[in-house]
């Protein structure tokens, strides 16, 4: 469920994006276990290091990761915020569905009354 | 493989009350969603021009679109109008139509009298973990048992969990 309101929903769009796919959600569920740094990854994936690398960036931009400098490398870690978003989508458009079905059902019950 | 059943995500929950009756609320939040689900909700390829919910437990939930084709994303688990019902949400991370009700999160509606004419419509979106469950070539490559969005969720839980 999508489109429209790109400027509200892009972020969700990104990060159920980024979840659909297999080995992303592997690096997530890796780096859940212990923050990594590309190369670790790479160890453990049977993709090359710049595909790990290109991954990480999907998932920095889902908000799904983060990374720090540490020394000479760069650690990668899970964000919890782009979780919350997720769920927060998923709240905003019950929402807004359900204002929608609220003044539909108004209507046809003020029609209703009306004819009786 | 991580149990399915166990939520590992709080459900989604909003809720409205709205000046009709619960007979009247279930029938136009059903068999009337066309008159107000937004049409921007789809997961089609072109325009929506219909939204469509089949009554009864195995119907089906589906758009029309423009171009002619019409696509799935839900259908009816349980059906007890006009108080509630419930249904599998049928589209995959990849906003496709996901056929595998294991691999489907739900959505639960209860319609509850509150007098007056009024009622209380509650939606609960439960289960988003299961999104992204099983069929995973990857997992298999990375030997990975808990893989999946399931199994993800499940450690950022614990994680979250510890850190709080």
């Amino acid at each position: 469920m999508r489109r429209s309101l790109p400027l509200v929903l892009t972020y969700h769009e990104t990060q159920l994006d980024a979840l659909g796919d297999a080995t992303r959600r592997a690096i997530l569920e890796r780096l859940l276990r212990q923050p990594s740094a590309v190369g670790e990854l790479a160890e453990h994936f049977p993709v090359s290091r710049p595909a790990i690398s290109q991954h990480l960036r999907v998932l920095k931009e889902a908000r799904l990761v983060s990374s720090d400098a540490e020394g000479t490398r760069r650690v990668y870690r899970i964000d919890p915020r782009g979780f919350d978003e997720l769920r927060r989508y998923f709240e905003r458009f019950w929402t807004g569905a359900l204002t929608s079905f609220k003044k539909k059902a108004e209507e046809r019950a003020r029609a209703e009354r009306k004819r009786s | 493989m991580p149990n399915a059943s166990v939520p590992e995500i709080a459900p989604v929950q909003v809720s409205i009350v709205v000046e009709a009756e619960p007979e009247l609320a279930f029938e136009v939040f059903t068999a009337e969603l066309d008159s107000w689900w937004p049409r921007s909700h789809h997961i089609g390829k072109s325009p929506m021009t219909r939204s469509v919910m089949e009554p009864g437990v195995g119907g089906r939930c589906y758009s029309e679109h423009e171009d002619g084709s019409s696509v799935q994303w839900g259908k009816v688990l349980a059906w007890d109008p006009p108080k509630s019902f419930v249904m599998a949400w049928q589209v995959s991370p990849k906003w496709q139509f996901e056929a595998d009700p294991a691999q489907c999160s739900e959505v639960e509606v209860n319609f509850t009298p509150q007098g007056e004419g009024h009622t209380l419509v509650a939606i609960e979106h439960r289960h988003f973990e299961r999104h992204g469950e099983g069929g995973d070539v990857m997992r298999s490559q990375v030997g990975n048992d808990a893989g999946g969005w399931g199994g993800l969720l499940k450690l950022y839980k614990a994680k979250v969990e510890v850190a709080g």
